[in-house]
């Protein structure tokens, strides 16, 4: 019996390299010609160059379509000051915070922060959702709010996501996506001291949200917000800051190793991502 | 004895029916749950993580037409030689990439989510990704490619962010300035 389980994975070990190999080889002549010696390569280089030219010019057109726009930023040189003024609050600042954070409160307390403060942001997702038609996800928004905040503890658990056998799904959507969807352009990419990357409309888009959420205070409105003042709303602010970090340690570190230059390359990553976001 | 045989037997018959359209789907799935074992095996060392992870997705990710899509027009202005050379950094960057963004697993599920078609050529795979407080979208991009008939990854979109146009993006500002050889440096 030991024989023949022996020959049996013999024989399919043996199989599976055949395979893995001609798949390599079809799929990568160039990654293979390497390895053999120059001269070689270019005889094969050119039939395969030719193969691919029609999937060459399907793909420029596809890619350069879904390009974000780089021609104007008048505030290039501020942007890029302030990105690296950001970098240095994160890599000095904000992760060595969140790491001894990360030390002395236990995960499952630090996911049940992030929680928290979420399910307290739900205004700004119910109303913009409402805002935008999508009236099925400001229902399950609401759904969620209550589940959460009754059988989840004050928001602190995520049932609506983890208990119920149908999840119901978050829907995050703010103002700035909101003017998004009804067709205003990104405007100026402008990068904020600690919030990051931005732009003109998603600035709006914060200003508008300041006034659903109620952990931002604004005058007038003092019976809605939690924090009393603008040192409050900036405390709770740093709070869900390294709370999220917390969560996310390495991960602005390995973001950033894949940029040549970093301010062009958080823009790009940003404003992709807006337009993903409000396409949605 | 007997589980160590079906375990190689499950992955001999994923490497078999590599990316033919029907299978797109399983064969994703098998890869996944490949590269999560290998995560959550604690036995491993960073190393032996790092090539087996790479054996399993090399198959099915396209580095060549990433590394052309990614340089754009310039492509054909280039040199046998520097084609080769791009094409050969650019992958190792990638693959960088790639593995360090691994590294960072921290007991993620993944929900592989729905396929579409949405050419005859072009077919998305969306996944999502479940973290502690979060959860992403993750599309893996397919091509038919011609010469024989089998699917390939030519991208990746994490959370509505296409990792070869942010490559484009960067390298053709890049080119603006300086040269090739610089960038294949730089890479």
């Amino acid at each position: 019996m030991k024989y023949l389980l022996f020959l049996l994975t013999i024989t399919l070990l043996t199989f599976q390299g055949c395979s893995t190999k001609q798949a390599t080889s079809e799929l990568n002549p160039e990654q293979v010609q390497t390895d053999s010696n120059t001269s070689d390569t270019f005889q094969q280089n050119t039939p395969d160059d030719q193969g691919t030219n029609n999937h060459i010019e399907e793909f420029e057109e596809e890619f350069s379509e879904q390009e974000t726009d780089t021609t104007t930023d008048p505030f290039n040189s501020y942007n890029r000051w302030m990105t690296s003024f950001n970098d240095k609050v994160i890599i000095y600042a904000l992760n060595p915070v969140s790491e001894g954070y990360a030390y002395v409160i236990p995960q499952p307390l630090r996911v049940g922060i992030s929680n928290f403060l979420d399910n307290l942001k739900f205004p700004v997702r119910f109303v913009n959702n409402l805002l935008q038609g999508k009236f099925q996800n400001s229902s399950d928004e609401l759904e969620r709010f209550i589940i959460n905040s009754t059988v989840g503890l004050a928001g602190l658990m995520d049932p609506a996501t983890n208990v119920m056998t149908t999840p119901i799904p978050a829907h995050n959507e703010d103002f700035g996506q909101t003017l998004g969807h009804y067709g205003m352009g990104s405007g100026y990419h402008i990068v904020l001291p600690f919030l990051g990357p931005s732009n003109v409309r998603d600035i709006l888009g914060i200003t508008g949200d300041m006034y659903l959420s109620p952990l931002v205070n604004v005058r007038g409105l003092e019976n809605y917000k939690i924090p009393k003042n603008f040192g409050q709303s900036v405390g709770i602010y740093t709070l869900y800051l390294i709370n999220r970090t917390s969560l996310h340690l390495g991960e602005y570190e390995s973001l950033k190793e894949d940029a040549i230059d970093l301010y062009p390359f958080l823009k790009d990553i940003y404003e992709q991502k807006r337009i993903s976001d409000i396409a949605e | 004895m007997l589980k160590k045989i079906l375990i190689l037997l499950l992955l001999s018959v994923a490497s078999l029916n590599a990316i033919e359209e029907q299978n797109i789907q399983k064969v994703m799935d098998t890869k996944v749950r490949q590269v999560l074992d290998v995560l959550k095996n604690k036995t491993l060392s960073q190393q032996q993580k790092d090539t087996k992870n790479v054996r399993t997705v090399d198959e099915v990710f396209d580095y060549n037409i990433m590394s052309q899509i990614s340089l754009g027009k310039r492509w054909k202005s280039l040199t046998k030689n520097e084609k080769t050379q791009f094409s050969k950094a650019f992958e190792k960057k990638i693959k960088h990439s790639y593995l360090d963004k691994l590294r960072l697993y921290n007991n993620e599920k993944v929900i592989i989510k729905k396929l579409k078609k949405i050419k005859p050529t072009r077919i998305t795979l969306e996944t999502q990704v479940i973290g502690v407080d979060d959860t992403y979208k993750v599309i893996y991009l397919f091509y038919k490619k011609k010469q024989n008939n089998q699917w390939y990854i030519y991208d990746v979109e994490l959370v509505g962010v296409s990792i070869i146009q942010t490559y484009r993006k960067q390298f053709s500002e890049f080119l603006k300035t300086k040269s090739v050889n610089q960038l294949i440096k730089s890479l």
